[in-house]
């Protein structure tokens, strides 16, 4: 079905992501199919290793799956931990930032939801994350550059951002993509590594092995490609989100703008990076497939396209922010067409 | 054989209920929009008296433009429903920059700290009113899309799905809205 405005659009989006979320176990039984390839010993040729693996792959994907929930079960209790200690978030209370707590109360009144742990890393970068693996224990972390840099609307709508990916539980998802990742990628290192020590004196079938190789290789590849395709998903559905809570498009893309080219947090590993509001991509044509974010122009033309905004630009050299707060500049885009603006330029 | 008929019969109404159910849920979003525009206006309704009170005291003798803000606003405090709101948030618009421009006038009453703040608090609500009223808008055009697309457009009018009008302003205004503000020191 097309998109004919927002709630379309976000429609479109879950059921995306609800495709290439069911493409995991696909591919976790890929590769218990490739583990019972190279594992079988059928010497009659290929063909009969084709066919007798099938039937015992269901093993394989047995294991795999056990492995999983332990992983799960791990990742479950240690996450907000691990994520607090690689960002250095420090929790912020009511008193210490008035502005960032009342701006998302205010959201979360509005809309019934609990109000998540707010926290702040200090540096100059622009940049937020969401996480927590329900929607009760929720946390926001934004950088002092994003606060430092975006006036209250564009605040409002980042916060709204982060407050939609708690609502639609995207921290979770990622951990379950990344522990699916996770186990398929020890299995075929796991795998590849042994061939160096076992290589010569396979009693197996040679072809089997090998065919049973390129699909694990296979499976391994595309959980990435899957992963991060799931992640730019979450994204688009972040963003409308945003609009819907605080029926403000402008201010979403004003945000995106004024992030775009400070978001980069190159200490923070890339698995987190996955959660941030934004994760600027490597260079070259490939890095479309491979990002964990659309790019901000793309995010801003779906924005223009289903949601109805309107593109800034948003004129703010880097190391410029400081010294200028944007919302003092002749760029502030609401108040073009307002009768009774009387601009302080 | 049955089964196929049976499955094809099972999709079919599963797919009409999907659709049932889309069209139902963006009609709620079309009334939770328009309600959060009412609001913005509402809290512009209760402005204006405030603002002709404090202009009254420094220009008491513009009766008629006062008399003309005073009426535009109670015929927007009336009007019900998106189109009529539409023209009338419009005359209230243009009665009231006439107000703003005969401020320019009255150097003391532009320095008048109530009728800066109301006018501050005006030009804020504007900019949230005008968010609100695309907001609404792309909702209105997303539910009349959905409506008059398959499956929807074989049900939608008999079972009470009515095409929703925009809020719009009149020509004029939407003219005077194009036009960039010039900023004067």
């Amino acid at each position: 079905m097309g998109a004919y405005g927002l709630r379309t659009h976000i429609w479109n989006n879950f059921w995306k992501s609800g495709l290439l979320l069911a493409g995991f176990p696909l591919l976790l039984a890929l590769m218990a199919y490739g583990l019972a390839l190279i594992f079988n010993d059928d010497p009659r040729g290929l063909e009969y290793a084709m066919r007798s693996s099938a039937a015992r792959w269901p093993f394989f994907f047995a294991i795999a799956c056990i492995g999983a929930a332990i992983w799960f079960a791990i990742a479950w209790v240690a996450n907000q931990k691990i994520i607090d200690g690689i960002t250095g978030a420090r929790p912020v209370t009511r008193t210490e930032e008035p502005r960032l707590w009342n701006t998302l109360e205010a959201l979360c009144i509005s809309r019934g939801i609990t109000m998540p742990r707010l926290a702040v890393i200090e540096t100059p970068q622009r940049n937020a994350f969401a996480s927590g693996l329900s929607r009760d224990k929720g946390a926001v972390t934004v950088t002092r550059g994003l606060l430092d840099a975006l006036d209250e609307a564009e605040l409002r709508a980042v916060l709204a951002h982060e407050l939609t990916h708690i609502r639609n539980g995207d921290a979770r998802l990622l951990v379950i993509a990344a522990v699916f990742s996770g186990v398929i990628s020890l299995v075929a290192e796991m795998m590849f590594r042994g061939v160096r020590f076992r290589g010569g004196d396979r009693r197996g079938n040679g072809a089997a092995v090998i065919v049973g190789f390129l699909v694990v290789a296979l499976a391994w590849g595309l959980t990435f490609l899957l992963r991060m395709a799931l992640s730019r998903r979450r994204e688009f559905l972040a963003d409308a989100g945003a609009v819907e809570l605080t029926q403000d498009a402008d201010a979403m893309i004003a945000a995106l703008r004024r992030i775009e080219g400070q978001s980069a947090m190159p200490a923070i590993p890339g698995q987190v990076r996955a959660m941030f509001l934004d994760d600027p991509p490597r260079e070259g044509w490939f890095s479309s497939l491979t990002a964990t974010h659309p790019s901000i122009p793309t995010r801003v033309a779906a924005l223009v396209q289903h949601a109805g905004g309107r593109d800034v630009v948003v004129a703010a050299p880097i190391g410029m922010a400081a010294a200028a707060p944007p919302w003092s500049g002749a760029a502030k885009p609401a108040t073009a067409g307002n009768p009774w603006w009387r601009g302080k330029a | 054989m049955e089964w196929i008929i049976l499955g094809v019969l099972g999709a079919l109404i599963l797919w009409l209920v999907l659709s049932y159910n889309r069209l139902v849920s963006l009609r709620q979003v079309t009334n939770q929009a328009w309600s959060d525009v009412d609001v913005q206006l509402k809290q512009r309704h209760d402005l204006v008296p405030n603002l002709v009170e404090v202009v009254k005291g420094y220009a008491s003798h513009e009766r008629t433009t006062l008399e003309a803000v005073v009426a535009a606003r109670n015929a927007a405090v009336r009007a019900d429903g998106p189109a009529a709101a539409g023209v009338a948030e419009g005359a209230l618009n243009a009665s009231l920059r006439q107000v703003f421009a005969l401020a320019e006038n009255y150097p003391d009453l532009k320095a008048n700290a109530n009728f800066l703040s109301l006018q501050n608090e005006l030009s804020d609500l504007e900019n949230k009113i005008a968010a609100a009223r695309r907001f609404f808008n792309n909702a209105v055009s997303e539910y009349n899309a959905m409506r008059e697309s398959i499956p929807a457009v074989f049900f939608a009018g008999s079972m009470g799905f009515k095409e929703r009008g925009f809020f719009e302003l009149p020509e004029a205004e939407k003219a005077a809205v194009q036009v960039v503000p010039s900023v004067k020191f």
